[in-house]
């Protein structure tokens, strides 16, 4: 169904007090290799369309949630429209706002190259990087994807934008000649950036080599209160965690570690929640809701100083400044060269874990260097685990900085007395 | 009864087969409809949504050793041209490749299973909030209480030269998760039902309400496991755990084909105790992957993967049997139909033994009960293994001394694992209520389950 039909059914159907559209165009192509030999390619030209219908008198507010698919009209529209009021009469909240009218949005991004031969460019620069003897890239998924985003409410908002997004899964092996091990690489990025991803293949390559030489915790006695440093997907879920304990959600639920003026860690950095940072693919101007987005600082000097999240629990908070349900964390603070102090780097877990409730972190290692104070010794099949609760206190973080999908901050957390099996 | 919207679009999916077929060797469409209802009654958040829901089809077609897809969300007036041009590939970067072409038998035929209780929404409703304000009466250290009713109504049709295929199931699942607070403790435990029937998953969801309580207050004092190695009783949650994440994505058949896994190296051979029998199957039992043909219109199966102990076959999606040259077994599954295929387990699960519970306690010198399933990651090339237990109940000279860890995370070798299985109980459960990834993406539903299992494992 076409918009302005879709609006017509929802502005004539007194008994809604408000309404959210969202429509959403994926037009995408997609490549599957198997070594180098491409098995499978795909093309996904799609439309989904959901409308949230809310039923509020003073005191509560009821909403339901209903999809559109191409068998619709308007007869089977206006039916699940007045289903979809029964039930949000049924299923009633405390009271709150939808977002009220702001500036509109319009954001356009401007594609020079067909997404095919975008596509075909990114599988070349994967197999650029294919160039070892006994390593090789096992298996590689490629997803160039362009979103059109159009969100409308009934207080007026309506936002336009668009999305670029490539992704690479990529599996590389290596054979120490008895064995062949492998690790798991997913790049994303707003961007066709053909020299990052090379860059990036390479060096997953080069960690599958260390997986191959690698050697247990029977091969080598690690010091006690040795320094851990994790990166990449482990840090972004800590992060993701202390800025959860300061949303208005978990605050208005009491499920919160943190509370405003507490001492988060007694390392002095600044985390701030924001809607666009560079390099970061997960930014947005608004939010599920449309609620245009503003930055929020949660932490300073480590201690909790706001809470941010979504216009519902924020009005049940009598928040005056909504920030919305902001999407990326920059994270702040002075970093420490680590030097030819005995360390532990972590390269890979199977899948790291982060338990917001009980704060249990860590989880099965696939590839971790250990620094005995000359050189690196890969070591496999060991495992990390920790309360974060308890060691975000006294953390450090590296100089060298990072983005990715989520955050922007120290490329390196580093813990000392997490417990290593 | 198949989606009328669904039915309606056979005609179509026929002729575009036939049209696609002039520059085709091989073309076929797949339609889906998933109409779904989510009740969630909670402590702070009600809802009522038709939420997940999807529409739309995709097309395959085959020439000159590839095949290629196109997802879209209706195929009526849909031109044979305008697929060809959606597929086009100037110049591909890939090397030479050639995959053989499905043969396809003659097959028409629907099939149906629907959930027979039709229970309103408000009885639904009225079902949930007794039990989310019972458990906020029991203890005030409840602090919110997440019960959710789901039921998902998937209707399919799948149309090629050779088959005119449709199946409609409902699956229904009932979660209940409490948060419980002490101070600065917070803890969180949960439950899930899966039913083919809305009935008896609310049955079952009032029924094992007060322990999902009872097991979140204990939580509150459990303390971190002592890393080590342990003697380990497996419920059936973490015997299927074990059986899927651990072992079950090694025998996805195509990882043999990218040589991702180690157990293509294992067929025949031994890969476990001779006490270990172990199955995957969407006809294996009645559960969350039961259907009746997969997303290539391949029957539905039920393989026996591992018999007393040595490693029979692997599963697949057609695709990967026609490069391996074997036959497929109905696991090629998408997680919607905007994605590719691949080869997916479905009901994954140990056999029965013949020990009693009881008796397998009471054998365990100084070890741990393993319970609920928290998540679990698989390494088929490696066998590693990550699997986390949401909690571990210490036994010492076979009996339970009260004590409970919580989580417990399972590591090691999966064969060294399978291996030191000594005993298996009599008695099977599987739960059909949990979703997997294949790497870190690809959501479908699957179910898992098995008996108690004895075994000695590296714990922390």
């Amino acid at each position: 169904m076409k918009k302005n039909e879709i609006l017509a059914c929802l502005k004539a159907n007194k008994k809604i007090s408000g309404y959210e559209v969202s429509i959403v165009n994926k037009d995408s192509r997609e490549l599957f290799y198997v070594l180098d030999h491409l098995e499978i390619n795909r093309a996904v030209k799609i439309e989904n369309t959901a409308i949230t219908v809310y039923v509020s008198d003073k005191k509560t507010t009821g909403s339901s949630t209903i999809t559109l698919t191409a068998a619709d009209d308007k007869d089977s529209l206006n039916k699940k429209l007045n289903s979809a009021i029964s039930k949000a009469k049924t299923a009633k909240n405390e009271y709150y706002p939808l977002a009220p009218k702001t500036e509109n949005i319009k954001e356009k991004i401007e594609i020079k190259k067909d997404l095919n031969e975008i596509a075909s460019n990114v599988a070349k620069a994967v197999f650029k990087a294919d160039t070892y003897k006994n390593g090789w890239i096992n298996s590689t998924e490629i997803f160039v994807s362009r979103f059109n985003e159009e969100f409308i409410n009934s207080n007026g908002i309506d936002h336009v934008s668009e999305h670029f997004k490539v992704e690479v899964e990529c599996i590389p092996t290596w054979s120490n000649k008895k064995e062949e091990f492998e690790l798991y690489k997913f790049h994303e990025s707003n961007k066709a950036d053909y020299n990052q991803i090379t860059k990036e293949i390479d060096e997953i390559l080069k960690m599958a080599k260390d997986r191959s030489q690698a050697v247990t915790l029977k091969d080598v006695k690690l010091p006690k209160d040795l320094k851990v440093l994790v990166k990449g997907e482990m840090v972004e879920d800590i992060v993701y965690n202390l800025a959860e304990n300061l949303s208005y959600k978990n605050t208005y639920i009491k499920q919160n570690h943190y509370q405003i003026n507490d001492k988060v860690s007694d390392n002095p950095f600044d985390l701030t929640m924001k809607a666009v940072v560079s390099g970061c693919s997960a930014s947005r101007r608004y939010d599920s809701n449309g609620v245009l987005l503003k930055p929020v600082k949660l932490i300073k000097g480590g201690v909790a100083k706001n809470t941010y999240g979504d216009i519902r629990f924020g009005y049940y908070l009598k928040e005056k400044k909504i920030s919305g349900n902001l999407p990326v964390c920059e994270l702040k603070a002075d970093g420490v060269d680590i030097g030819k102090e005995k360390h532990l780097l972590v390269e890979a877990f199977s899948s790291p874990q982060m338990e917001e409730d009980s704060g249990y972190w860590g989880g099965e290692i696939r590839l971790a260097k250990y620094f005995d104070g000359k050189k690196y010794i890969p070591l496999t099949g060991l495992s990390i685990s920790g309360n974060i609760y308890e060691d975000i206190k006294k953390v450090e973080f590296s100089k060298e900085t990072t983005a990715s999908k989520y955050y922007k901050g120290p490329k390196y957390m580093i813990f000392k007395g997490i417990e290593i099996s | 009864m198949l989606d009328k919207y669904l039915k309606s679009r056979i005609p179509d999916a026929k002729k575009l087969v036939k049209d696609l077929r002039r520059q085709y060797d091989y073309v076929s469409v797949l339609g889906t409809v998933v109409n779904t209802k989510k009740i969630n009654i909670s402590t702070h958040i009600n809802s009522m949504d038709e939420v997940d829901n999807e529409c739309g089809f995709v097309i395959k077609v085959y020439k000159d050793g590839r095949y290629s897809e196109y997802s879209c969300n209706d195929i009526r007036g849909l031109k044979a041209a305008e697929v060809t041009k959606a597929i086009r590939l100037d110049k591909p970067f890939t090397k030479e490749f050639n995959v053989r072409m499905l043969e396809e038998q003659e097959h028409t035929e629907d099939f149906i299973r629907e959930d027979k209780a039709k229970l309103s929404d408000k009885k639904i409703i009225e079902e949930l909030t007794k039990v989310k304000d019972d458990m906020h009466k029991n203890d005030e250290r409840v602090i919110n209480v997440h019960t959710v009713y789901v039921k998902r109504q998937t209707s399919k049709i799948f149309v090629s030269e050779k088959k005119c295929l449709s199946q409609k199931y409902d699956w229904i699942n009932v979660v209940l998760a409490v948060v419980v607070r002490d101070k600065d403790k917070i803890k969180t435990n949960y439950k899930s039902q899966g039913e083919a029937d809305s009935l008896e998953a609310l049955n079952k969801f009032k029924a094992e309400s007060k322990e999902v309580l009872d097991i979140a207050i204990k939580m509150l004092d459990a303390k971190p496991i002592k890393p080590g190695k342990y003697t380990i009783i497996t419920d059936p949650s973490i015997s299927g755990l074990i059986a899927h994440e651990a072992f079950g994505h090694g025998v996805e058949m195509d990882m043999f084909v990218k040589n991702r896994a180690k157990a293509i190296n294992y067929v025949g051979k031994r890969v476990a105790s001779d006490l270990v029998n172990m199955y995957d199957g969407a006809v294996s039992c009645l559960s969350a992957a039961s259907y009746f043909f997969d997303d290539d219109g391949i029957e539905a199966g039920n393989t026996q993967i591992i018999k007393n102990g040595i490693l029979q076959t692997g599963i697949s999606d057609y695709l990967s049997a026609m490069e391996l040259g074997t036959v497929p077994t109905g696991n090629g599954r998408r997680q919607d139909y905007q994605r590719k295929v691949y080869t997916r387990m479905t009901n994954t699960w140990f056999g029965a033994g013949k020990d009693k519970y009881e008796d397998m306690i009471r054998s365990v010198k100084h070890g741990y009960l393993l319970c609920q399933t928290n998540n679990g990651m698989e390494d088929p090339k490696n066998w590693q293994i990550q699997c986390t237990a949401t909690y571990g109940l210490e036994i010492k000279n076979g009996e339970f001394t009260g004590k409970m860890v919580s989580p417990v995370v399972i590591s090691g070798y999966v064969i060294d694992l399978l291996n030191s299985i000594s005993m298996v109980s009599d008695i099977v459960k599987i739960e059909g209520s949990g979703m997997c990834g294949k790497g870190h993406k690809e959501w479908v539903y699957v179910s898992d389950g098995g008996p108690y299992l004895k075994a000695e494992a590296k714990l922390g």
